[in-house]
């Protein structure tokens, strides 16, 4: 048993997936899950049996992480399921365009702008107005499965 | 009336405030604007001497619900306002209402004449040490004439209903509360005990007697049973009261001691599952309740008047019949000194006169329940199931099952097999809705089991026709639940209840089963040997023709049965082979014949078949496997390699073999035969083996799973002389090989991960030498620690982190680390600790990237000084992610998530705050080398101007934060005022501002918790000023805030506070300790705004009668008691003490509008 054995393949490469397969039955509340193609976060999880003597199934309730729909699945427990690699990335807000999209300052100086505002309007004020009044904002945006979208905004202390 | 208090007004005014209570009161009835309907009662209550416009209500009013609002309001005033009504008026008030009860005893509305007696029995509570003998006489006398009948069975059942309540007023269970000290409950109790209740219950029987003989002739109206029944209910109730004044409990030891010899026992508390108590009212009841035939004509009563209703289905339900029925179950459990010393035989007669007429109620078992099914009502039966309850726990096993044979030509073992049998029987078809009862009965039945076969030694002696009936009744047990788990094989697994294989209250039953089959083990132990052979039997000749889902279920009950007749649970202790067991089978010596060892080997090697996968699939669901898991858990817990064999082994060399008699030697090849020296090796192979099967070819099957981790392997590390064979196991080193090195485990749940990790860990401590266990701990956990460091130290760290799978693996791993380390033991310490050293930095990192995650984080670190700095570190990381960050997710749902995750957070950091500053400042003082450890109160002082920010009144809603953050607060201020003193202002008056939040809360602890706080913060300044220091300085001089709240000091803001609350607002007795103790410091910090304060309060109060004796009541609570400035504890005590007083003699009329 030395160090040398082990070799936790590493299959974590940046971009190469939009999920990753992990059994059901290790899912927990609070987790990420792939129900019907969209990217969710699992808001209850619970198990039943099919008759006594049979196996596992696991019951997940998600909601859809970008348009907050539910979702519902039922799969075996030893069964894998797709899980979404989700992301935050945080960025420091420089514009906010008239047609709504947002530009925004990247870790390495460029800007990212293919952005839109949310359509959230308790975030979205805070946006606006902070933006308006000359503030450093950074938000945070999500991204999964090829969606992105600014989920989050934090004040950096004003100018 | 003479002497009724208060000042009469004018005819006009009665008549207007009558009306205008009526209307409220149906208005309130009517469910309509009951907010305004209280606006025009209320006052009614809380006004000063309300009484006269009460009466008039009462004798005036034609609705019901105004009547009884006046009644309570006179309650309500009296009680309050005590102090200020003479002796005369207390009289007339309580003469009055016991009038008004009397008169109107047939009345129509009862509730209102129960509520005046109610109201005139809290009055006489109130009064009752304020009266001088005489006075009480001259009260109690007008209601034992009322009861005694000479004016009407109406007026005996008020008389009655007023003795009920004055019982339960003065019962401290069911007592009102009046403002006043405990004490003076206790005292009302016992004074009632001594000198009234025997008095009262003899009333209630000479009226009961009276009418008895009526019924019995069926001359009896309805009035006059009803007499019978609240008599004989009053009785009951007088026998349930907690008699503390009988002497038995002295001297509990010298009858416990010739107890054995004539066989009763003085067992207390066994009947309490179903919340009655054993009846020990002493000597002085005698002659009421034994020699005076009152048993005998009870009994006789009840008989006759059951035969005369015998036809009549519903009369079992009747008043009469369940008062006459309770009474009696009630006398079964008398007990104590009330019994002369005479052997226990006046003891048993009294039993056996109550056993010969229950018996009617239970017996022929099959008939009863016959007649149950078709309709009949089952509370006599269960009645009679609790009168033999009561019995056998006041008896022992040999004198109980005596009890009947004068009366029957068996014993009453005999008869409760039967009747447990049918009772069975009804219970396991249940699928009729309607046989509810058998569920209860079955219950009472068991309990019945669990304490004649519960108890050891002499105690529990059984004859052999009691051992043939429980041998039998177990055959019943286990036939039909096998055929009731045969049906059910197919349900579908809605029922939480079978849906785990430990469930508590299954277990409780199985457990009695279990009682039962070891009171006959010879028998009972083949016997499941059989039932177990032959459904295996049937499983391996199936070739998968049938389904064998019935025999799997069967399987699965017989297993859970087996687990509990051959094991006890042991929670938590060291468990043995049960004395049953162990003393049984003395004629067994073979190995191969001793029938438990036969049992035993037949489900092990059951359980073995597992291992084959074209078994496993085909039979061993994971319901079945969850069963045989749970059962190999208990039983490697009692039989794999026992100590009491070790210690067996020592003692034959040092002893003659001859002397070894037969029983031993039957227990000593039972207790062998697992040892370490025969087959125990093997079996914990195959046992690791099955554990490695559950763990990878049940992927997802969480329950199963946790079984395996949670129960069996756990138990498997437990001793350490099994861990010393499980190292040296080639299976054991697969599985360790497995979790350091493959995948595979990875698949298991997270927690589940890291209780592995800690039972695999746990083993290590068998090596002999130091070396080899750290080895073996740094091979085990070497690759997760690499692994952390390695993911830590990549470069695209930050695009790798947040991938799902890396999330999983790094969470996995931290669980395992954290299992690792709570097994450390002194033997591991050193590669546990160089484990967490070298996760530590990596841990940073992460941490900085999972900004959620920090709970797991910290738990894992070791207590040093790295730790110290760690958590500071910890917390500032926390800090800089959570100031002022808005964050708002899409849907509401989610948002509130996120608020209750940061809950949980700020949660983990305030315990973690109390816990360095409460538990390990001890450990931290011990080994600080100054320069490199770090002030504990620094880390909390740092930690508070985080936490402080975060902490919103907005979340103080939620109660468990709430409580840790007050606890915090209280701890802080009183272990270091200093530093909180050095708070910058904005904290500080951030924690003013939850102190004063909090002293206003519901919540009693926290209010608690408050008040030591604010304590501190007083006592602190009060001291450090003494001492000519600045103390609190300027945050306690003045504040700058202008909104008008905080424009004092916020010391005299506290003491203003304190005082309106302790005078105007229900202030709740049981703080007054901790609110004087608050209190104390607070005026004598603030010594002349308390005394402009006392003269604000007394020159508002326009009441000359009440402002005298508030200026006396404040002059008596600084100044009585040789109360001096200094905050030493005496003058803390009698502070106390006086505030007590003062709250007595003042919180009731301050609270008058």
């Amino acid at each position: 048993m030395s160090d040398e054995e082990h070799h936790f393949e590493s299959k974590a490469d940046a971009g190469a997936s939009k999920t990753y397969p992990q059994q059901a039955g290790t899912i927990r509340k609070n987790g990420y899950i792939v129900i019907k193609g969209r990217p969710c976060k699992v808001v209850e999880v619970s198990t039943s049996k099919t008759g006594k003597h049979g196996h596992a199934k696991c019951h997940f309730v998600g909601i859809d992480i970008f348009n907050a729909k539910k979702l519902e699945d039922i799969v075996p427990s030893s069964h894998n399921c797709d899980v979404p690699h989700v992301t935050r990335t945080d960025y420091q807000l420089i514009d906010i365009s008239e047609d709504g999209f947002v530009s925004l300052l990247t870790e390495n100086g460029n800007t990212k702008d293919d952005l839109r505002l949310p359509t959230d309007e308790s975030l979205l004020a805070p946006i606006k107005d902070g933006f308006a009044e000359g503030k450093d904002l950074v938000v945070s945006v999500m991204c999964s499965m090829g969606e992105e979208q600014i989920c989050a905004l934090k004040d950096i202390g004003p100018k | 009336m003479q002497g009724f208090p208060g000042p009469l007004p004018d005819l006009a005014q009665l008549q207007s405030t009558m009306v205008a209570i009526e209307r409220a009161c149906s208005l309130i009835q009517m469910h309509m604007n009951p907010a305004e309907a209280e606006k025009i009662i209320n006052p009614l209550r809380q006004s000063s001497m309300p009484y006269q416009t009460c009466r008039f209500i009462l004798e005036n009013s034609e609705v019901p619900n105004a009547r009884f609002q006046a009644a309570g309001a006179i309650g309500d005033a009296a009680i309050r306002e005590w102090g200020m009504l003479t002796n005369e008026n207390r009289k007339s008030l309580i003469l009055f209402c016991l009038h008004y009860v009397m008169e109107h005893a047939s009345a129509a509305d009862a509730y209102v004449q129960l509520k005046v007696s109610a109201v005139a029995a809290q009055l006489v509570k109130r009064g009752w040490f304020d009266f001088i003998e005489a006075e009480k006489i001259g009260i109690l006398i007008e209601v034992k004439q009322a009861i005694l009948g000479f004016q009407g069975s109406d007026m005996q059942s008020a008389g009655i209903s007023f003795l009920e309540s004055l019982v339960s007023e003065f019962s401290p269970g069911t007592s009102t509360g009046m403002g006043l000290p405990k004490d003076y409950h206790e005292q009302c109790h016992s004074s009632m005990e001594l000198n009234y209740l025997k008095e009262f219950y003899c009333w209630a029987k000479s009226a009961a007697l009276n009418v008895a003989d009526k019924i019995v002739s069926c001359y009896a109206n309805i009035s006059e049973e009803k007499v019978c029944s609240r008599a004989l209910r009053f009785m009951f109730q007088v026998l349930n009261w907690n008699f503390k004044s009988s002497p038995s409990a002295l001297d509990n030891s010298s009858s416990k001691s010739n107890s054995g010899s004539f066989g009763i026992r003085p067992d207390m508390g066994l009947l309490k599952k179903f919340e009655r108590s054993l009846l020990e009212p002493g000597p002085l009841w005698h002659d009421a309740l034994l020699s005076s035939g009152h048993m005998l004509w009870l009994l006789n009563f009840y008989a006759i008047v059951r035969q005369k209703h015998s036809s009549d289905m519903l009369w079992f339900d009747s008043p009469l019949a369940v008062s006459a029925r309770q009474l009696i179950v009630q006398l079964c459990s008398l007990t104590g000194t009330i019994f002369p010393s005479d052997d226990g035989e006046m003891h048993i007669k009294h039993l056996t006169q109550i056993l010969s007429a229950v018996i009617e109620w239970v017996e022929p078992p099959n008939i009863i329940s016959g007649a149950l099914r078709s309709g009949r009502s089952e509370s006599e039966m269960i009645d009679g199931f609790h009168a033999l309850l009561s019995m056998a726990t006041l008896t022992s096993t040999m004198l109980f099952d005596n009890l009947l044979r004068s009366l029957r030509p068996f014993g009453t073992i005999h008869l409760l097999a039967t009747l447990t049998c049918e009772v069975v029987q009804t219970y396991v078809i249940k699928n009729d809705d309607e046989q509810t009862w058998s569920s209860e009965a079955l219950d009472i039945m068991l309990e019945i089991w669990t304490v004649i076969l519960g108890r050891s030694g002499n105690d529990m002696k059984i004859s052999a026709e009691g051992i043939s009936s429980a041998s039998n009744l177990f055959s019943t047990i286990v036939e039909s639940h096998l055929k009731a788990a045969a049906e059910s094989a197919f349900e579908d697994d809605s029922e939480a209840d079978y849906f785990h294989v430990s469930v508590s209250r299954r277990d409780e039953t199985l457990y009695a089963y279990a009682l039962i089959a070891r009171a006959a083990v010879e028998t009972t132990v083949p016997f499941l040997t059989r039932l177990f052979s032959e459904r295996f039997a049937l499983l391996s000749q199936n070739n998968e023709r049938m389904d064998p889902t019935q025999t799997l279920e069967e399987l699965y009950w017989l297993l859970l049965i087996t687990g509990h007749v051959l094991t006890d649970s042991g929670e938590g202790e060291t468990v043995l082979v049960p004395e049953a067991i162990q003393d049984g089978f003395s004629g067994v010596t073979e190995e191969l014949q001793h029938p438990v060892i036969v049992l035993s080997w037949s489900i092990i090697s059951f359980a073995k078949q597992s291992l084959d996968p074209k078994m496993r699939n085909a039979y061993f669901s994971p319901r079945l496997m969850e069963a045989v898991i749970w059962f190999l858990a208990r039983w490697v817990d009692t039989y794999l390699m026992p100590i009491d064999a070790a210690k067996g082994q020592l003692g034959i060399s040092g002893h003659d073999e001859g002397l070894q008699q037969h029983p031993q030697s039957s227990k000593k090849v039972l207790l062998s035969f697992a040892g370490q020296h025969s087959q125990g090796e093997t079996i914990l192979d195959t046992i690791i083996r099955i554990s490695m099967t559950t763990l990878t070819s049940y992927p997802g099957e969480n329950e199963l799973q946790a079984l395996t981790c949670w129960k069996l392997l756990v138990v498997l590390v437990r001793r350490r002389h099994v861990c010393i064979h499980l190292v040296a196991l080639e299976s054991w080193r697969d599985l360790a090989r497995a979790f350091a090195n493959e995948r595979t485990l990875f698949s298991l749940n997270a927690r589940l991960q890291r209780s592995l990790a800690e039972t695999l860990v746990c083993a290590a401590s068998s090596f002999k030498d130091l070396e080899t266990s750290n080895q073996y701990v740094r091979d085990l956990m070497g690759p997760m620690t690499a692994y952390l460091v390695d993911i830590s130290s990549r470069n695209d760290l930050k695009a790798v982190a947040q991938q799902a799978d890396a999330i999983y693996m790094v969470s996995c791993l931290l669980e395992r680390l954290r299992g690792a380390s709570r097994a450390t033991q002194p033997r591991t310490q050193k590669s546990i600790f160089e484990m967490g050293c070298a996760v530590m930095n990596s841990l940073l990192t992460l941490l900085e990237l999972y900004k959620n995650q920090g709970e797991v984080a910290f738990l894992s670190a070791k207590e040093t000084s790295i730790l110290v700095n760690f958590c500071l570190q910890l917390l500032r990381i926390y800090s800089s992610h959570n100031i002022g960050k808005i964050s708002l997710s899409l849907s509401t749902s989610l948002q509130s998530e996120a608020q209750t995750e940061k809950y949980k957070d700020l949660r983990a950091l305030l315990q973690l705050l109390t816990n360095i500053c409460s538990k390990d400042l001890v450990d931290f003082s011990s080994f600080s080398n100054d320069a490199e450890s770090t002030d504990i109160a620094e880390v909390i002082y740092v930690g508070l101007h985080i936490v402080t920010p975060l902490i919103s009144l907005e979340l103080l809603k939620y109660p468990k934060l709430s409580c840790d953050y007050f606890a915090l607060i209280s701890h802080l201020l009183e272990v270091y005022p200093e530093k909180v003193a050095q708070l910058n202002k904005e904290a500080f008056d951030h924690i003013v501002r939850t102190l004063d939040f909090g002293v206003c809360h519901q919540d009693v602890d926290i209010v608690d918790k408050c008040l030591r706080a604010v304590n501190a913060l007083a006592s602190y300044h009060y001291k450090e000023k003494i001492a000519g220091k600045e103390g609190l300085g300027a945050k306690a001089l003045s504040s700058e805030e202008s909104n008008g709240e905080f424009q004092q000091s916020i010391l005299s803001y506290f003491l203003r506070l304190l005082i309106q609350l302790l005078l105007y607002q229900d202030f709740r007795m049981e703080l007054a300790g901790s609110a004087a103790d608050a209190l104390f410091p607070l005026v004598l910090c603030e010594q002349d705004l308390y005394q402009r304060l006392v003269q604000e309060i007394l020159e508002k109060q326009s009441n000359p009668a009440i402002k005298t004796r508030l200026a006396s009541a404040f002059y008596a609570l600084t100044s009585t008691n040789q109360l001096s400035s200094s905050l030493d504890r005496n003058n803390r005590f009698r502070f106390r003490k006086n505030l007590q007083v003062f709250l007595i003699e003042v919180s009731g009329f301050m609270r008058i509008i």
